[in-house]
Formats: structure tokens, sequence, C-alpha cells
């Protein structure tokens, strides 16, 4: 029996943002999941969010995704953060490894969530 | 002109920042630098607003490379900057200072390479995503002002373009673009149809 | 409808395909929808070295394994799986194919324009086809025209008085260099060379008899800075530059040594130089490893500060700076 858990999903386009609260739902439809369009608007919500799991957006205007994870990583040091980009170049992976953190390549494909979702699990 | 709602057009604008994305990542495994592109908006409008969009005087020279694609609908796709941005563009990507004032022919290929890997990474990734059949030609220069390329298609004046505007970001130049999309009617209502078949099957709403 | 001694039409046709192919003036690869190489026509043979029986039927990547994760993988995988073709143009890519004009005398790879463009095949699944143009005449071409624009731009490119390169043309070639260096994976390395207490020698001898000075030192350091790639350059009243491309620290470090002791040995009399009574210099040397590559204001920081630090140290000496750390050499 998995337990719920709570999912903060930061991304500048609104359909992406509901494509990925799709796709979590379909695995885990009691889960909690919570939106933030900016990285300003997330670093606001998790002051009284605790999340599990937070999807940063890397290319989002304001401070953008790297910026945003940056921080998340002090503020929520239990919650498992992953990136979403579609530009995967060797800059990115060194951001990504440099902070401890995963990435996905955009677009994210259900079979993606699914896997990452299982992960967690162990 | 047909109008999309707010989410059709959130759902295109996402689209093409994933395929610009997918760009800018083959052109950083070339200049093995930190290259990043998006497309901050887009815009419908006809061809004399397009024209006049891409460039404040009348004479000034664009330097585009179109493609055209058929299958599932049918487009001229146009990749575009002004002659000046090109010169730039072409100077980072190639890495050798450009000594004349026009692109050489050899630099006129790289230009149209840059311009091939953009457009088939936009429409790739719409085809992918809406999961369409299509087959594109290969990239041609043209460089003019900018009313002569949006015409260089031949196709009719009451057609519309979906204008892409593009940031282009290499070792902290940051250069604006554009990507045109010239669509008849039908086109356009494929388009619209498309987004929500999308929408519904990823959202479960469209 | 067959005749002793004459062919099917289709075999004809296929006969008479056969032979154009064999006749073109550009290579023609084609492969299947596993990338497996079904057509490997004469001229990838006569200028690869490898005949088509060792080619037909062989995966693609494993002739060429380094391609799959560049363009040409990335193209390939367009051609067959979304139906577009795609151009790799000859200044993007740099010779990606072993292809010679003599592959026994093999040489330089020749300069390449490559198309990969999806084809249909009645009864089978999308196949791509590879074409290949020799475009080493119209590269060296192209290049002589711009070598020839350049000299014509010389005249805004030399400092005056010593004859070698200004500083707008450090300015350009240090981006240029950078980017290069970036491009190859390579070290490239900076000397920010300083004339010890030249302005008292200016005062004492006379502005000519100073001139005649720098025009010395700046003949002895092009000597000394011979490599092609290398790039001396007058970067202000009595401070020079020079860009030397793929050198590690080490190397560096020991041609300003050299550099610092042949200025030392010219033996120019200077009354007011303090110790050494002659005419010496400082060099101050940074050095851009791949790992960590910085732009070009940081290097020209990096080497000024490891030249001050020469300065202050006691003159007559060379100084390096490298991703931060100072060490210091003694002249």
């Amino acid at each position: 029996m998995d337990s719920k858990k709570t999912v903060l999903v930061i991304d500048d386009s609104r359909v992406s943002r509901m494509i990925t609260r799709h796709y979590i739902a379909n695995q885990h439809p009691d889960w909690i999941i919570e939106e933030a369009a900016t990285g300003e608007e997330a670093l606001e919500r998790v002051k009284t969010l605790s999340a599990h799991l937070i999807l940063v957006d890397v290319n989002m205007p304001g401070m953008g995704g790297i910026a945003a994870a940056e921080q998340l990583c002090k503020l929520c040091p239990h919650a498992h953060i992953s990136l979403l980009t579609a530009n995967v170049q060797s800059a990115t992976r060194k951001q990504a490894a440099d902070l401890g953190i995963g990435f996905m390549e955009k677009p994210v494909s259900e079979e993606h969530i699914h896997q990452l979702l299982a992960s967690l699990e162990k | 002109m047909i109008p999309l709602t707010e989410l059709e057009h959130d759902a295109l604008v996402e689209i093409f920042n994933i395929g610009v994305g997918h760009a800018a990542a083959s052109m950083s495994a070339i200049v093995n630098e930190e290259v990043k592109m998006s497309v901050p908006s887009i815009s419908f409008l006809n061809r004399a607003s397009a024209a006049k969009l891409l460039s404040n005087k009348d004479d000034e020279r664009i330097c585009g490379v179109s493609q055209h694609y058929e299958g599932a609908f049918n487009t001229e796709a146009m990749l575009m900057f002004p002659e000046n941005k090109s010169l730039e563009i072409v100077r980072l990507m190639v890495g050798e200072s450009v000594p004349l004032q026009e692109l050489t022919e050899m630099e006129q290929e790289a230009m149209s390479e840059i311009g091939n890997i953009i457009l088939n990474s936009c429409v790739g990734t719409l085809a992918n995503i809406f999961q369409l059949e299509l087959h594109g030609s290969l990239p041609l220069y043209h460089v003019g002002t900018s009313a002569e390329i949006l015409s260089a298609s031949g196709s009719p004046d009451d057609t519309t373009v979906l204008m892409l505007h593009i940031d282009f970001l290499l070792e902290k130049q940051q250069i604006r673009g554009y990507v045109a999309f010239i669509l008849d009617l039908n086109s356009l209502q494929d388009l619209k149809h498309q987004i929500n078949r999308y929408l519904l099957r990823s959202t479960g709403s469209a | 409808m067959t005749e002793t001694g004459s062919m099917q039409p289709d075999a004809q046709r296929l006969s008479l395909l056969e032979s154009v192919l064999s006749a073109a003036n550009l290579g023609a690869i084609v492969l299947d929808s596993e990338r497996r190489i079904v057509l490997w026509n004469r001229w990838m043979e006569r200028h690869s070295g490898c005949p088509a029986s060792a080619a037909l039927g062989v995966d693609f990547f494993t002739l060429y394994p380094d391609l799959l994760q560049q363009r040409v993988g990335t193209a390939i995988g367009q051609a067959l799986r979304d139906n577009f073709p795609s151009l790799l143009s000859q200044t993007l890519n740099k010779a990606p194919f072993a292809l010679y004009a003599n592959a026994a005398l093999r040489g330089e790879r020749m300069q390449q324009a490559v198309a990969i463009t999806p084809v249909d095949v009645a009864g089978a699944t999308r196949h791509c086809l590879i074409q290949i143009n020799d475009v080493s005449n119209a590269v060296g071409r192209e290049k002589l025209l711009r070598d020839q624009t350049l000299v014509l731009r010389t005249e805004t490119f030399l400092d005056g008085l010593t004859g070698v390169a200004n500083r707008r043309h450090f300015d350009v070639a240090m981006e240029k260099e950078l980017r290069r260096a970036k491009r190859i994976d390579s070290a490239l390395s900076l000397l920010m060379i300083d004339i010890d207490s030249f302005k008292s020698y200016n005062d004492h001898y006379g502005h000519q008899q100073g001139d005649a000075c720098l025009i010395k030192v700046a003949a002895t350091l092009a000597e000394m800075l011979q490599r092609p790639g290398d790039l001396l350059a007058r970067y202000g009243g009595e401070e020079f530059a020079a860009i030397l491309p793929e050198t590690d620290a080490a190397h560096a470090l020991q041609l300003a040594e050299a550099i610092r002791a042949r200025i030392c040995g010219l033996d120019i009399s200077h009354a007011r130089a303090g110790a050494t009574k002659h005419i010496t210099v400082c060099i101050g040397i940074a050095t851009m490893n791949i790992p960590n590559p910085v732009d070009s204001d940081a290097l020209i920081g990096a080497a000024d500060r490891a030249l001050y630090l020469a300065k202050h140290a006691g003159r007559n000496r060379v100084m390096a700076q490298s991703q931060g750390k100072a060490r210091q050499e003694i002249g």
C-alpha cells in the first residue's frame, strides 16, 4: 500500500502542468498535486507546503528553473527534485549533477512519469 | 484568422518551446558551448503585418532559410534573421570572424543548416506530439526584404502567417529571430483541430 | 519478351541505374530501417578505401561508431523516423567521414557537404540516402578569398611602429582563439609581456631610442613566437601580448622563461634599470583549460594579475597564474 504523496509541478505553461498532473493522477489518483507558474511562486508555496516530489521546468521567465531548483534543494532537503527540459545538453546535465538532482527530457511521456513515480516507491 | 483559445495558444507555445529546445541541444553539440533557445510568444498575422514585424525599414535585408512540409498538413516554414544578426549567428556558430558584409557561399550553407536544424526540430516535435505523418524538403537560402522573403513561397496573399518569436542565446550574445509558418485556411483549421485532439488525449479534457 | 543475348526491361533498367550510380561523382550510401548499409557506390569505394563487399549488410554505426552521437546520427534518425531531410554543411561539420582524395595515400580528409534524405522503397520500410559531395575546391577558393581580404585589411591590424599585430587585431584574435579552443577541447595560454622601467628608459635615452628599443624587443619576441597559430600583438605602450593556442601551462611557462632570458640576453643598456642595468621584461601567464572555460576578460585579467605580481616580486621575472592559483617562477 503506497502512502499518499504531495507533488509540486512548476512550469510556466498551463498545458504542461495539466498534462503532468494528468499523468501522475492516472497512476496515483489520491496524491495531492500542487502547481506553480514561476520559480518565485514555487518558493513561496514551499513555505507552507511539504512536497515529496518537485518537478521544475528549466525554461521559465523570471528566476528560471535552475535557480529555483538550487533554492528548493536547500528549502526541501527531503524532496525528490527533477528538472524538466527539452534542451538536454552537457551544460544541463552538469548543472543537474552538481545539484544532485535528476532531469527528464521534454516532451514528458506518461511512461517516463510512471518510471519516476515507481522509483520513488523504493 | 482562426482565433485560438488561451489553452490552445498555451499548448502551441509549449510545443514550439520543446521544439527549439531540441534544436538548441543539437546546436550546442556542434559548437561545444551552451546554447539556449526559447519561444517567448507567437502570433497570427496576415502577410503584410508579418513583413512589417520583421523589418522596420522597407529596404532592410533579411536572411531566410525555408523548407516546405506536406502530408497531414501543408506549410512553408521559414527561419528569419535581419541580415546583420544572421552574420552574428553564423560567426558564433562557425567560430570564425566574417570579414565581409555578406555571408559567403559557405556561410550561407551554414545558415541553411541552422535553419534545417531549427525548422525540423519545431515541425518534428509538432508532428510527433500530434502523431502525424509529414514529409519535408531540404533548406533553401534567401536574402531580400521581408516582403520578398515572405512571398518567395508563391502562396496566395490571403494566407495567414503563424509567427514565432525566437530568442537565441550563445556566448552571452542574445539574438532575436523569427520562424514563420505560412498556412492557408484549411491548414489553420487543421492545426486548431490537432491541438484539441492532443489536449483531449493528454489531459483528459480540451 | 526475351531475345537471346539481351536482358529483360526491368533488368536492363536496373543495370542502367547501377551504371549511373557507379559513374556519379558523389558518394551515395543507402541504409535500411535497421541502419544496415544496402548501397555503397563506386565513389565511396574509391575515396574511403573500403570496398562494397566490406560495407554491404554492415550496421552503419559499426563502421562509423563516432557518428552515432553526432549530427550524422541525429540526421539519420530524423530521416528514418520523421521523414525529414537534413543538410550537413562543410563549415559546421568538419569532414565527418574518413574520405580522402587518394584513399591509398590518406592525408587530410576531403572537405564534405552531406545531405541525408529519407527514401521510400516499395514493399519495404523507409530507407535513407546519404549523399556526400567533395567540396575541397570550393572551400579552398573561399579560404583564398578570405585570406586575401584579410591581407587587404592588414593596414588596420598592424602596429605602425613595431610591425606586429595591433590591439584591435589582438581583441579579434582572442575571441576567435578562445572559441576555437573550446570547440577543439584544447588549452589556450596568454602571455602579457611588459618591459621593465620603460618610462625611465624613454626619459633617460629619449623617445627615438625608446622606439628603437620597442622595435628590437618586438622583433625578438616575433622570432620566438614562430608557430603559425601564435599571435604576438602590441597591447599597449610598452606592453605586448602573446596568444598561444594549444599550449598548456607548462609549455607556456617554458616559453615565457625562454623569452625572459633572451630579452635579458640582448644586453640593451639601461642605466636606470635598477639591479640589472639592462632592458628586461616581466611576463604574466594565464592558461585556460577546457574543464573550466573562461571568457577573454577573465583570461586577460588573470594574466594581468600575474604580471603585476611579477613586477612587485622584483622585475625580470615570470609569473604564472591559472585557475586562480598563483605559482611563482623565478627569473
